[in-house]
């Protein structure tokens, strides 16, 4: 070590010893294993971006270890950044392996194959005595060898020729390895200009594709240009039907797809495994609810009147998740206090009154004079989302049911019969629609990670199921003809070479004129 | 015939085959015990009367619920005892001409069999929307023929590690019983003689480890499972594949670490692993084996924990 700069001796040291340790395939082994580790974490701990509801909860019922895991990153393993560190490492650990074994294999494929000194001493070795002189025996030999697709050269000195095929399984496994960075490449390429988001849209609204209209529910890639394509998707009907198990049997949305311009372009039913394709984006059905249209008058004055998207609590154990309840809430900011209606909706009343009588839960297979229950709150609102409510800074001023095409004062909680005057504002259950949320996507770099799974797929068959093999002949001459001296090994496939070489030292004596096996004097040497 | 005869005729093949199977892993062990051939061709035909049960039941299920008979974990264990059973006759006592292993491979299928008629019990019936593709007869067949071929090499797998280890133990036994070498006498360990033997036990004279039970040698063991699993690799490979592709058309994204997902690319890494430990050095032999091993464990939760206890989009087992 150099006295005058050691620390400079030693960094490039320690950047060398780091890139032989990456270049070792036992470190990329380890880094696959890790990975592996890293994803029975990522499986058994709920993620945020599968199930946030679950993480919720999880941070809920083990407060301590929860807390543990959020620091850790151990709710969303496949976004945290040590997962990201392990997966570049095992890449760049990769790639270090990759070059010198492409640029040995391009060598290799180019190089001539290597003369013998001394053909007796592999592993598989035969002597026949054939009719051809050792030139022209040699020059036979060189075709019989080529029509089986070895690469044969000659040697230039005496009449003798080395051979040699399987190189397919070092390509192979190439291209199989390489792949993995053009899946690479298609991922972050596809992701990073890419978006995904899901769509909300009530039967009879039309959806346009912007940002804005996403509520949020969007991630666009890094390099995502922003560019939306103002594709509008009119959704005329939604469809769902269950078997009486509760198995669902068919959802389907049907919608009309319009040009930016607002000119139809196709009717199409989106179906799970069916998306539609449009534009460069593609719209799958992602799930679907409940959206009863309300309207809350004061008087001659109408406060609020639209259809509300309701979502469903996942269902606790031992109850199907048909048989729970929507929920939604209506705010009324304008009015002074403020006021929230607290929503609860059965699409099927049948069940809603089984349930009061038995306090057994009834799935609700369809929907049948719908009925909701609510609680009216007055107060100041502080949550300014239009899903959740906070009450903290409200009261409970009523509650009351109202079902489908009927009216309910909200400060008293009783329906209101046909031209009743009301005391405070009233509620309007005016219909029930079905809503049915999408999911719409831009990935362009599919057809490459496409392309990088075939690729994968044609490298592993050869570089599993192939093998390298080399064969060296040698003519000696003797009266009357020559003697054959043929010799060989296989890589891999050890005991089915030994099958293929016997065939192959037939073949190349009944190609030199050479005399049947049982007259010959044959000598096979054994397994060395 | 009508659906609900095509059904009982189902699961009356069903039964049939769990009984034959039971019935023909008792004859494989017993062969394994008393050594006649009688017995192992006895066991051999239980076995095959097993499998064309199996297979009647296959099919009149998917006739009584008119479609491809693995839409659920039901019918999917079926048709995994029935290619795990008909793997190794092929593959196992076909090419590799080994009869000793029918009897742990009969017990997987029994297991999964007797699993699936107690706890996955469903009624034919139509798929849910998310599984009613064309990939299914794609995605899912390559799953159950890589499920069934990974369990055969794990339970080769097995048996290796329990053959080395009492190979092993008889070669430290030679070692501390023969008279230590002198003067250029040597102990030829590639065939040790045998020391423990008397004449009662006929396989005296057998080659180390085939003494006891007669499993095959270690070396023969080593190589099936290599064998098994390599051409096993590529087939889960497409699977994985296929279901990507599926995932992209029906979810929209080709992945997202769904716990199936997640748990099919740990299956997959782990058995990559194998198949890079044995070209390593230092790692041949029972390192590898123990990665196979943990393969096994991990394709085992891939298919049960996953369905079954952990909450995803392949939650279908109900």
């Amino acid at each position: 070590m150099s006295s005058s700069s050691p620390s400079r001796y030693s960094l490039r040291q320690s950047v060398a010893m780091v890139w032989r340790t990456l270049r070792s395939m036992r470190t990329a082994l380890i880094l696959l294993l890790m990975l592996a580790a890293a994803s029975v974490a990522g499986s058994v701990i709920p993620q945020l971006p599968n199930s946030p509801e679950r993480v919720a909860l999880y941070l809920d019922t083990h407060p301590l270890l929860g807390d543990f895991y959020r620091r850790a990153g151990l709710f969303d393993v496949f976004g945290s950044w040590w997962f990201t560190l392990v997966t570049v490492l095992l890449f760049v650990s990769l790639v270090a392996c990759l070059i010198p074994r492409t640029r040995a294999a391009w060598r290799s494929l180019r190089a001539r194959p290597i003369q013998a000194r001394e053909i007796d001493a592999f592993r598989h070795y035969a002597k026949r005595e054939v009719a051809l002189p050792p030139d022209e025996a040699i020059e036979v030999a060189r075709r019989t060898i080529r029509r089986r697709r070895f690469r044969v050269a000659r040697d230039p000195d005496r009449p003798a020729l080395a051979a040699e095929k399987g190189a397919l399984r070092e390509t192979g496994s190439l291209l199989f390895h390489w792949a993995f960075i053009l899946i690479l490449v298609g991922v972050v390429y596809g992701k990073g200009t890419g978006f995904s988001g899901f769509a909300l849209v009530v039967e009879g609204d039309t959806w346009i594709d912007a940002r804005a209209n996403y509520d949020g529910q969007i991630r666009t890639g890094r390099f995502f240009d922003g560019e939306f394509t103002g594709v509008g998707l009119h959704l005329n009907e939604f469809e769902s039907a269950f078997r009486e198990t509760g198995q669902p049997m068919d959802f389907v949305s049907r919608v009309d797809l319009l040009a930016p311009d607002g000119t139809p372009i196709r009717s199409q039913d989106i179906r799970v495994n069916h998306p539609a394709k449009v534009d460069g984006i593609t719209i799958y059905q992602s799930s679907f609810g409940w959206a009863p249209v309300l309207r809350v008058t004061d008087g001659d004055q109408v406060l609020f009147d639209d259809a509300v998207p309701f979502s469903r609590e996942e269902a606790p154990d031992g109850v199907p998740q048909l048989a729970m309840p929507w929920r939604g809430v209506v705010k009324l900011p304008t009015l002074r206090p403020q006021m929230a209606i607290d929503l609860e909706l059965w699409p099927d009343s049948r069940a809603f009154f089984e349930q009061l009588r038995t306090g057994e839960p009834v799935a609700m297979l369809v929907a049948f004079e719908p009925v909701m229950r609510y609680t009216v709150y007055e107060g100041r609102l502080t949550d300014p989302s239009p899903v959740s409510l906070d009450v903290r800074f409200m009261e409970k001023t009523a509650s009351g049911i109202v079902g489908a095409g009927t009216e309910s004062d909200l400060a008293t909680g009783e329906l209101l019969e046909d031209g009743a005057a009301a005391q405070g504002p009233v509620l309007a259950f005016t219909d029930l629609k079905q809503y049915s949320v999408f999911q719409v996507a831009k990935d362009r770099g599919v057809p490459i990670v496409l392309v990088a799974a075939i690729l994968i797929l044609v490298g592993l068959l050869p570089a599993l199921y192939s093998s390298r093999r080399k064969v060296w002949v040698r003519a000696e001459p003797i009266d009357g003809g020559s003697r054959l001296l043929v010799g060989g090994f296989a890589l891999q496939r050890k005991a089915q070479f030994e099958e293929e070489f016997d065939r192959l030292v037939e073949a190349l004596a009944r190609a030199a004129g050479g005399v049947g096996s049982e007259d010959a004097e044959r000598e096979k040497v054994g397994t060395r | 015939m009508t659906t609900l005869e095509w059904a009982r005729l189902s699961n009356d093949a069903f039964n049939v085959a769990l009984l034959s199977y039971l019935a023909a892993m008792v004859g494989y062990f017993a062969y394994l015990a008393f050594r006649r051939e009688s017995i192992w061709k006895v066991a051999r035909a239980v076995a095959f009367v097993g499998l064309g049960a199996n297979l009647v039941s296959i099919v009149a299920r998917g006739f009584a619920a008119h479609r491809v008979p693995w839409g659920n974990m039901y019918e999917y264990s079926s048709l995994l005892a029935f290619l795990v059973v008909a793997g190794y006759l092929v593959i196992v006592e076909g090419v590799y001409k080994q009869r000793a292993l029918g009897g742990f491979a009969l017990m997987f299928s029994v297991l999964t069999m007797a699993v699936a008629v107690s706890f996955l019990y469903v009624g034919p019936g139509p798929l849910v929307p998310a599984l009613d593709s064309y990939w299914i007869k794609i995605h899912v067949q390559a799953a159950i023929w890589g499920s069934s071929l990974f369990a055969l090499g794990g339970i080769v797998t097995i048996l290796y590690l329990v053959q080395d280890r009492r190979e092993r133990r008889r070669i430290d036994g030679l070692r501390a019983e023969e008279p230590a070498p002198i003067m250029g006498g040597a102990i030829d360990m590639d065939a040790p003689h045998d020391l423990v033997g008397d004449a009662s036990d006929e396989s005296a004279s057998a080659e180390p480890g085939e003494r006891r039970g007669m499993l095959p040698a270690a070396a023969t063991l080593d190589r099936i499972a290599y064998r098994i699993i390599a051409f096993a690799f590529p087939i889960w490979t497409f699977a994985v594949i296929a279901g990507a592709i599926w995932a992209q058309e029906a979810w929209g994204r080709y992945w997202g670490w769904d716990p199936k997902e997640t748990w099919s690319f740990i299956t997959w890494t782990i058995f990559a692993g194998y198949l890079h430990a044995r070209a390593t050095s230092g790692w041949r032999g029972r390192k590898a084996a123990v990665i196979a091993l943990v393969g096994f464990v991990a394709l085992l939760i891939t298919y049960y924990a996953v369905n079954l206890w952990i909450v995803g989009l392949h939650s279908y087992a109900k």
